[in-house]
């Protein structure tokens, strides 16, 4: 009658420290690798970040320039009509006081401030862009619609780098989690090692600390890579 | 057989080579893939320095731009009054109109880049001053013709590769894992560790040189 054989006590359980550290390579070599790429992706979003801040300062400059010269531009057009109105009023003063030359000067103040305004009105987009222009002479130009229209482009890369700086803490936490993970698969190497050394009931209880490091960091990694 | 030869002290020697061998070759690829890393941080920081300098530049010509905007203006304005002063009929805003227009309009007109070439002037009386813009920027075409996204093209090229080699060197550090194991080992498994550790470097090398030969394409014959 032919009996299995039992192996050596130094033998037993070798193979399955042997599966279980190849198992253990096998997921150490992939969290490696994605925590390269986690890594990679972080410097990428990183790098975008620092970009579009650098586009977006530069568009808050130009648009900053741009809406100087327009408000300043509609508040000479402004003062320039009030002027020409209070000439005008001036010289009505004046005329009705018989004093003839404060009349002709009211009369050319009141023209040249007129002249200035109209051409002022013509260099304001508040009266020439028909977005903000008044639609009726009571009424005020859309200064809302130019703000938003202004700071439309800043806005917009601001959340371009605003979603940069979110992927990268996002990619930054995840490869520095993958680190996490590596430093207790190396613990689990450490001990399938002393397993090996080991021989008897020592080498079965290192083998299940092993594994159940192994099964933890396994978890860790799933959960990183899904959330 | 194959007892004397796992327990043959050549194969100890040989072993022993192909590991040597194989943790050159790990530590050449993890080097290499250290060396892209680098280039990928090195064209990062030029195309972040390339964006610094363009868009400094771009906000001092749009601040020129504006400037000689608000000059170019006061020169419109004032040659409106002049114009409507030698429309009207008063002798004195007439005379006043010829006094400005011979001496303080040209002396407006100096310091304006805006008035003295007529490729500005719109049809409405007004500026182009995209058009001015343009001119500016054109004047520095070193800092002008920077190109940020260029630098950025070359890091995600070699960032890619980078990612590619570090699959190799993981590759590459799994064979020698099982290298050593197959040292170790004295049984019957001595020649099946040590296929498969062998196995694995030459799939660890063939990729590496895969990945090598790929990129250096894609950039042009550029390490």
């Amino acid at each position: 009658m032919n009996e299995t054989p039992v192996p050596e006590t130094s033998e037993r359980y070798k193979t399955l420290i042997v599966v279980l550290t190849m198992i253990t390579t096998v997921i150490t070599a992939i969290v490696a690798t994605l925590q390269a790429d986690a890594n990679i992706r972080a410097n990428t979003a990183n790098r975008d970040s620092q970009y579009y801040a650098i586009l977006a300062s530069g568009e808050l400059q130009r648009s900053g320039l741009q809406s100087s010269y327009d408000l300043n531009t509609f508040a000479r057009v402004l003062l320039e009509q009030q002027t020409a109105l209070m000439m005008q009023f001036t010289s009505l003063e004046m005329q009705q006081s018989n004093d003839k030359m404060g009349t002709a000067l009211s009369n050319i103040s009141a023209l040249a401030a007129q002249a200035r305004a109209d051409k002022l009105a013509s260099f304001s987009v508040f009266y020439t862009d028909p977005r903000y222009a008044p639609k009726t002479s009571d009424e005020l130009p859309n200064a809302d619609a130019y703000l938003a229209d202004t700071s439309a482009k800043a806005n917009e890369i601001v959340s371009k780098q605003n979603a940069a700086a979110d992927d990268y803490h996002e990619w930054s936490s995840k490869a520095d989690s993958y680190v996490g993970v590596l430093t207790v698969m190396a613990i689990a190497f450490f001990l399938f090692g002393l397993a090996q050394a080991l021989t008897g009931r020592m080498r079965l209880v290192f083998a299940i600390f092993g594994a159940v490091i192994l099964f933890v960091a396994s978890g860790w990694a799933m959960l990183i890579l899904i959330v | 057989m194959l007892k004397r030869l796992n327990e043959s002290p050549r194969l100890d020697i040989f072993i022993a080579v192909i590991i040597a061998v194989v943790s050159a070759t790990t530590a050449f690829a993890a080097w290499r893939a250290s060396m892209v890393s680098s280039a990928a941080g090195d064209a990062i920081r030029q195309g972040l320095i390339d964006a610094v300098k363009k868009q400094t530049a771009s906000s001092e010509d749009w601040r020129r731009t504006y400037e000689e905007a608000g000059h170019a203006q006061t020169y419109a304005v004032t040659l409106a009054q002049v114009e409507a002063f030698e429309n009207s009929s008063d002798k004195a805003a007439q005379a006043q109109a010829k006094n400005m227009r011979q001496y303080l309009l040209p002396n407006l007109q100096l310091i304006v880049d805006l008035t003295k070439d007529d490729k500005y002037l719109k049809s409405d009386g007004t500026y182009d001053l995209d058009q001015r813009f343009a001119d500016l920027e054109a004047e520095a075409p070193d800092l002008a013709g920077l190109s940020p996204e260029a630098s950025f093209k070359l890091s995600d090229q070699y960032s890619s590769e980078q990612r590619w080699l570090t699959v190799g060197v993981v590759l590459l550090a799994i064979s020698l894992f099982w290298l050593a194991l197959s040292q170790l080992n004295t049984k019957r498994s001595r020649l099946a560790t040590l296929a498969i550790g062998a196995g694995i470097y030459l799939i660890g090398l063939v990729w590496f040189g895969l990945v090598e030969l790929i990129f250096l394409i894609v950039r042009g014959g550029a390490l």
